[in-house]
């Protein structure tokens, strides 16, 4: 019951704490931060109980047999890993927010936010876990909408809409799935046959993907993250992203291997136009945040390539890099949104000599791009080599091509480097008193020690990245 | 023992770089010596290293496993790794010295020598390590560590964009090593270095992938040792501290370009890519040498030499000749950093000034340098008997014996290696001949210290003269059997022949009157040649071109085009469409009931009459 | 007692009690008596009547509902109780109709209270509104009667309960009863009418017709005629799921754009009638009665929740643009609350019973193989969020044009807070309803 209480209990409880406690907006704060770090405590925990391979069940609940339909909790060490990254960039978010407008809404939202995120990761019910999965559209809905920028509006509706129009198709193929087969549960679909397994495939792939998200599916992306406040981008590319690829490899390549190495080329062509189409993009914004989207979109089109890969070594590094993609990525978006907040301006024209206005800052801006272009020592190396060494394995030479991206990426950070950070100090700049909350900052520091630790000593994560993807380590 | 020096010496610096910057915030003057001292233990456990060295060590390391493939991290040490690290760590070493007075001014020390340890360790990673991800983390830090040094002065615009440039010129060099790796992985699924080179030697690689390999290792080659197309970069990068500089020409950076060619030698000769490596060398080595000529700014004379004198080091690798080469490699690091060095020495005692234009007439004020810098030149315009001379000899015979090269790429390596009289000649003899040519600066020229300055450039000229008694045994260590040495006969004759006439040429032109040279600049034939070598042919602008018109304004433009007019078009066109929609379908809504009884009954008649047609 | 008479009586005797205080006391009092009955296992008690475990837990609903309903009418509303009761006691018996006659007539009686709970006119506005209703409903009465004459022509009689056949005049007259009920539901091309009504007439009158008569026809309807749809050809299972498809289209599409909230609930209610449709269609899977009834109790809570914040906000600030809503979540963030949730469970968002009863109803519709149906309506339900996030945009992101707070009402919150935890009980916990259904 504790675990369906980590869940259910921040979903319904999170207005309550807003109601209750709206004029403390302080207390509001701890309390989300007890929320995460509870929860984060709670995925350590569930960690330490992991099999050596498979599922621990811990629990069914809400059970309608008649329907298969039963809030069934399982993890397994992919699941476990997804639950630690989110309720640790929970925790980060929340410092990152530290100093935020009607906090106590803002953190109630997050709360409810983190229920759902749980149950996206716990169930192995499709129909449950698709109920979670558009749970978490409402908060972020509502945090872009209301905290977000000049053009909130329409870029909170146009993720809501866009973002809920994908996951239907994904709920035809679930039902598809279960007409089929008779199973809501993942774990035990993967042992029945699906009728047509192409249909399904594509639907999900098609719900998965707008999500990731891949080329042409995108363009709510940009829009969402240049809007969103920056924590709340932080959220979007660090979790809500991290679901797709997590449904995609879930449903499409736990599920239906086979399937997946038959439309593996498809995957393949979406990943590789995905990461060249929004790398060359990247190099042409001139709004930093969209430049970070891009860049973050781009990451995506690796992590997918990774996964087309359908082997052992492909999903382990997909794994990795989704990580390393969340602990990239969002410094970059925080210091985004950091710079707008002093300067009142993401145009990098406006810009220049950040690091002599704030040197560490600037530091911390410049390791995560460097980690985001693949420099060795940062986890962006280690993602992008093993998806690299693992897709040129299953693929051939001609994944190769690959290696271009390390340019375009260079291309467009090494550019916003010389253009916001290096030069002469832009009049903005030089009017802009940067005076960063040190517990906002805290959260950057948390990250830069993330992207350097696991550059150096990745092990741990392929440790539990191998251990999820036993599985297809017979091809 | 050994075993313990290689970990020793690969984690150490960064150890240092961040205890260099860590305590030099607290106190400036600290990260000086901090550097030294790491700076001097990692030197002497070079020596060490060299010292006990009998056979090759190898260290063997699991960086990560993903799947089932390990993805290895080992170091392996020989005598090439051993010269290597001694170059890196010792030039390192003094040219942290020579800093202390260098930099003394400056604010940010800490993060100089932060940065400046990091590079010699990213030199020392690549040199020590076994296999090709080793090579590439080692490159790709030089690449990182050079792009923070060249921008060291980021408040300024040229550095920046200089430090830009820099990691994108050789970044785009890495790609194709990043996708060597992968092919190295599968087609030959290994991706140690020597494993590489034995199988390339008994001959089961695959020969045209052998070829693309090599070429594309190559090319990642020509952008960190600044060869044609990808020489830019070196020249720009003079915006950072001299000291800076003479790390990059002659400590670490461009010499790592040579030495993944040398390490990858066996492989090589077993393609036809030392004929790209030697032809490319060769090109190379005349546009240095031609554009050195006439530079105005000392240490962009320089930065063309060491592309001249690397890109002969590639021809004598690329004839197929390791020691020749890797001689040279040797030769041009101590001189090259030595020069580096007097010229950063006249620069502190100048005020910064670089434009050799503003000098003259230093030899009564700096006579000290102008005898080590002397020292020096003379040993890079290949002048018996200091070092220079005898591997360019080498190099220049090799490439003559060999059959394929003894034709255009023997002669544009022989002009090249003449030249470097002619423009190592004007340099000095426009910076200590003649008469001052900016009276205020000169007044306030004075010497700079003995201990700081004079002391590792003394250590350096003296270095560079007794390396021309050991050319021979260090040959042995590096390659591991003694090199025959072959003859050419003539070549030392027209060398010297060539040299002292060129010598002569230049004294006349700049030791005394300038008025001549003055005259030949007005003259509209010679001033268009003088703005294309000065301008380094162009190659610049036209990259500069490239990538801004083709790649951002035509590629990434077309594409931000698509993403807006198409691809979030056709999303946001559901809006316009609906509502026309709408508004058509508003207008069934009439409001009258008539209508709707109307519709009503009629579509009762119409279900009732398809009803009828398909059959209830 | 039979719930049934109690109400009953309970309306007849009504109008003889004077202040509506007491009235209202009373009314729940009887709802909550019969509301125990009906858990005690009793219905309507009569011949031709019967009643299944999922229609007592519907009319346990519906006691719920009703009494939501009673908490939010305002003292002076009498007349509403008598009526609230008659269609009360009157859905009862709809529901448990066995056969095609008790069927018919408490359908014409429903149609009937229907035409009088609208005929409490105040304004031109709503007499258009009332008069439309009575047409409509006077044109489909003759469709019913129609097809009922054409049923008794062909030899069959009307007090037994129908029998799968293959005559094809007994479906087809049979299938002409079938539209003309439609009517009611709001059924493309019988839906015109329903979307100027429903926004016409009074708030509460709307909630009534649109939420409590609509479900209750469809769940009667579904039960009785459950036999004639499995008797008909693919090719009219086909044409049932064009008509789905087609007035769940249409209605998301007219309320895209309304600038009038209660219109824009209308058509969205006309979407919910396709939706509703999609069981018939499926009536060839083994889920689509759990189907139906779960839509009709979800949209019971959701559809009667969200007028009757209208007609508050109505009353108390003359709310009625989309504009309108402008800043509400600042003038009473309760309300906005309430609002959204309801809003978000008709757009069919987790966790909220509007999402499980879609679920179901698709789920049944791609277990009797009509998956592409399925697929337009889930695409129409993404495209239904657009409206309601619109409305919940106007609430929570803008600023209000007039800031003066709205001050809760006891009475409603208790109302809303009813419906509220219906929507949220049966957004998580399926296991009633499908245990009831099967």
């Amino acid at each position: 019951m504790g675990y369906l209480g980590m869940i259910l209990a921040p979903i319904f409880l999170a207005v309550f704490v807003y109601a209750l406690f709206g004029h403390r907006p302080a207390l509001v704060r701890g309390i989300a931060l007890a929320t995460f770090v509870l929860q984060f405590v709670f995925s350590a925990h569930l960690f330490s109980q992991l099999p050596d391979t498979g599922f621990v069940l811990l629990g069914s609940f809400l059970a309608v047999d008649a329907f298969h339909f039963a809030l069934t909790l399982q993890v397994d060490s992919l699941s476990v890993v997804m639950l630690l990254l989110s309720s640790l960039l929970l925790f980060l978010v929340t410092l990152s927010s530290w100093t935020i407008e009607k906090p106590a809404a803002y953190f109630s939202l997050l709360i409810l936010f983190s229920g759902a995120i749980m149950g996206v990761f716990m169930t192995s019910n499709m129909l449950w876990f698709f109920m979670f999965w558009e749970l978490t559209l409402l908060p972020m809905f509502f945090l872009v909408g209301i905290w977000g920028g000049e053009r909130r509006i329409y870029a909170a509706i146009k993720f809501f809409l866009y973002t809920h129009a994908a996951s239907v198709l994904m709920l035809l193929a679930f039902f598809l799935v279960y007409t089929q087969t008779g199973f809501f549960d993942f774990t035990l679909v993967k042992e029945a046959a699906i009728a047509t397994p192409a249909l399904v495939w594509w639907l999900l792939f098609i719900g998965f993907a707008i999500k990731l998200p891949v080329f042409p599916f995108h363009t709510w992306l940009p829009d969402a993250h240049v809007e969103a406040p920056a924590p709340v981008s932080v959220l979007l590319a660090g979790v809500l992203l991290k679901m797709g690829a997590y449904g995609l490899i879930r449903f499409g390549i736990e599920m239906m291997p086979e399937t997946s190495r038959e439309f593996a080329l498809y995957m393949l062509a979406f990943g590789l136009l995905t990461a060249f189409f929004a790398g060359l993009l990247a190099i042409y914004q001139t709004h930093i945040k969209k430049m970070v989207a891009y860049s973050s979109i781009s990451h995506m089109g690796l992590v997918l390539i990774a996964i087309s890969t359908v082997s052992y070594e492909g999903l382990s590094a997909a794994l990795f890099e989704m990580l390393g993609h969340a602990a990239i990525i969002s410094p970059l978006f925080l210091i985004a949104g950091m710079i707008y907040q002093q300067t009142g301006s993401y145009q990098m024209r406006d810009m220049g000599g950040m690091m002599q206005q704030a040197p560490y800052l600037s530091a911390i801006f410049v390791l995560a791009g460097m980690a985001a272009l693949g420099m060795p020592a940062t986890m962006g190396f280690i993602g992008e080599v093993t998806i690299y060494l693992s897709s040129i394995k299953i693929y051939g030479a001609g994944i190769a091509v690959m290696a271009i991206l390390s340019l375009i990426s260079a291309g467009y950070l090494i550019w916003t480097f010389r253009r916001v950070i290096y030069g002469e100090c832009s009049p903005l700049m030089a009017s802009s008193a940067f005076k960063i909350n040190p517990i906002e900052f805290s959260a950057l520091l948390v990250f830069a020690v993330l992207i350097v630790l696991f550059g150096i000593y990745p092990q741990p994560i392929f440790d539990v990245a191998n251990q999820s993807f036993f599985m297809l380590g017979g091809h | 023992m050994n075993l313990n020096l290689l970990p020793f010496l690969a984690i150490f610096p960064f150890i240092g770089a961040a205890l260099a910057f860590v305590l030099g915030k607290q106190q400036r003057g600290l990260a000086f010596w901090v550097a030294e001292i790491v700076g001097l233990s990692l030197f002497l456990a070079s020596v060490l290293l060299a010292i006990q060295y009998t056979t090759p060590i190898t260290l063997d390391y699991t960086w990560l496993t993903f799947g089932t493939t390990a993805l290895p991290f080992g170091l392996y040490v020989d005598g090439l790794s051993i010269v290597m690290l001694l170059i890196a760590t010792g030039l390192g070493l003094l040219d942290i010295h020579f800093a202390h007075d260098y930099m003394a001014e400056d604010k940010d020390q800490a993060r100089y020598y932060a940065k400046v340890l990091f590079f010699i360790g990213g030199m020392i990673l690549l040199v020590m390590a076994k296999d090709m991800i080793g090579v590439f983390v080692g490159w790709e830090f030089m690449g990182l560590a050079s792009y923070l040094l060249i921008s060291f002065w980021h408040r300024q615009k040229a550095p920046a964009d200089a430090g830009m440039q820099a990691f994108l010129y050789t970044r785009f060099g890495d790609i194709f090593i990043f996708a060597a790796i992968g092919l190295l992985f599968y087609f030959v699924g290994t991706l140690d270095l020597l494993q590489i080179n034995n199988l390339a030697k008994v001959g089961v690689i695959d020969h045209q992938v052998a070829l693309v390999i090599a070429v594309f290792i190559f090319i990642g080659a020509i952008g960190k040792s600044g060869q044609f197309p990808l020489f830019p970069w070196l020249m720009n990068a003079m915006e950072g501290p001299t000291t800076v500089s003479a790390l990059i020409h002659g400590a670490t950076m461009v010499n790592a370009g040579i030495y993944i060619v040398a390490r990858l030698f066996d492989f090589y000769l077993s393609t036809e890519a030392l004929l790209v490596v030697a032809s490319v060398g060769a090109l190379s080595a005349f546009i240095g040498a031609t554009s050195a000529l006439v530079q105005t700014e000392m240490k962009k004379v320089l930065a063309y030499s060491t592309m001249s004198h690397l890109a002969l080091a590639f021809v004598g690798l690329g004839v197929g000749s390791l020691a020749a080469g890797m001689m040279h490699l040797v030769n041009h690091a101590v001189f090259k950093a030595l020069l580096f060095l007097s010229v950063g020495g006249v620069i502190l005692a100048a005020h910064h000034q670089k434009d050799v234009w503003q000098l003259g007439g230093l030899r009564t004020k700096l006579p000290l340098l102008a005898a080590l810098m002397a020292i020096g030149g003379l040993s890079l315009s290949g002048i018996a008997p200091f070092s220079g001379f005898f591997s360019k000899d080498a190099v220049l015979t090799a490439a003559l014996l060999n059959p394929e090269t003894q034709g255009l790429i023997a002669t544009l390596a022989t002009l090249a290696a003449l030249l470097s009289i002619a423009y190592f000649g004007r340099l000095w003899l426009l910076m200590f001949q003649g008469e001052p040519r900016n009276a205020t600066l000169h007044e306030q020229i004075h010497a700079p210290s003995l201990f700081w300055i004079a002391l590792p450039l003394a250590i350096m000229a003296l270095i560079t003269l007794g390396l021309s008694f050991y050319q021979a045994e260090i040959a042995q260590f590096i390659t591991g059997k003694a090199e025959v040495s072959a003859h050419v006969d003539g070549l030392l004759t027209g060398l010297m022949i060539g040299l002292s006439l060129l010598a002569l040429i230049v004294f006349g032109f700049y030791a005394k009157d300038l008025t001549l040279v003055k005259k030949m600049a007005q003259h509209p034939f010679l001033r268009m040649i003088h703005q294309l070598l000065f301008h380094g042919y162009y190659v610049e602008a036209m990259i500069g071109w490239f990538s801004k018109q083709v790649i951002v304004e035509g590629f990434a433009k077309a594409m931000a085009w698509t993403d807006k007019h198409i691809v979030d078009a056709v999303i946001n066109g559901f809006l316009p469409t609906t509502q026309a929609i709408f508004k058509r379908l508003q207008t069934t809504q009439t409001g009258l009931i008539g209508d709707y009884m109307g519709m009503m009954v009629t579509g009762l008649a119409v279900l009732m009459l398809v009803a009828m047609m398909v059959g209830v | 007692m039979s719930p049934f008479a109690l109400l009953f009586g309970g309306a007849l005797l009504s109008p003889l009690i004077q202040g509506g205080y007491w009235l209202k006391g009373l009314t729940l009092l009887l709802l909550t008596i019969a509301g125990y009955n009906i858990w005690l296992g009793e219905g309507v008690g009569l011949a031709f009547f019967a009643q299944t475990d999922a229609i007592r837990f519907f009319e346990g609903i519906l006691v719920l509902v009703a009494a939501a309903l009673v908490l939010h009418l305002d003292d002076t509303e009498s007349g509403r109780l008598t009526q609230l009761l008659f269609i009360v006691a009157g859905s009862m018996a709809l529901l448990e109709s066995t056969t095609l006659l008790s069927f018919v007539i408490s359908f014409e009686a429903l149609s009937i209270i229907s035409f009088v709970l609208v005929s409490n006119i105040n304004s031109e506005k709503q007499a258009e509104g009332a008069i439309k209703l009575f047409f409509a409903g006077a044109t489909s009465t003759g469709i019913v009667l129609l097809g009922l004459a054409l049923f008794t022509l062909s030899g069959q009689s009307v007090d037994t309960p129908l029998a799968a056949t293959q005559d094809s005049f007994v479906l087809v007259s049979l299938f002409i009863v079938l539209i003309g009920i439609f009517y009611k539901l709001t059924i493309f091309p019988m839906h015109a009418w329903a979307a100027d009504s429903y926004a016409q007439v009074n708030h509460v009158d709307a909630a009534i017709l649109s939420a409590v008569m609509k479900t209750v026809v469809a769940l009667a309807t579904f039960q009785l005629f459950s036999p004639l749809l499995t008797s008909l050809n693919q090719n009219m299972i086909i044409g049932l799921a064009i008509l789905a498809v087609v007035t769940m289209t249409l209605g998301n599409l007219l309320a895209l754009y309304q600038k009038n909230i209660a219109k824009m609930l209308a058509y969205s209610s006309i979407a919910h009638a396709g939706y509703m449709l999609i069981p018939f269609a499926a009536i060839a899977s083994h889920d689509a009665p759990t189907a139906i009834l779960y839509l009709a109790i979800a949209y019971l809570f959701m559809q009667t929740a969200v007028f009757l914040i209208l007609d508050r906000l109505h009353k108390d600030q003359g709310i009625a643009s989309v504009e309108d809503l402008k800043g509400l979540a600042r003038k009473n963030p309760l309300y906005a609350l309430l609002f959204s949730v309801q809003l978000f469970s008709l757009a069919g968002i987790p966790l909220l019973a509007g999402f499980l009863a879609k679920a179901v109803a698709f789920y049944a519709g791609v277990d009797a193989g009509l998956w592409p149906l399925v697929l337009i309506a889930l695409l129409n339900s993404a495209l239904s969020v657009a409206y309601y996030a619109w409305l919940v945009k106007q609430m929570y992101f803008d600023e209000a044009y007039n800031p003066q707070p709205i001050i809760n009402k006891a009475g409603f919150v208790w109302s809303e807070l009813i419906l509220l935890a219906g929507t949220l009980y049966f957004g998580v916990v399926a296991v009633d309803v499908f245990r009831v259904a099967s």
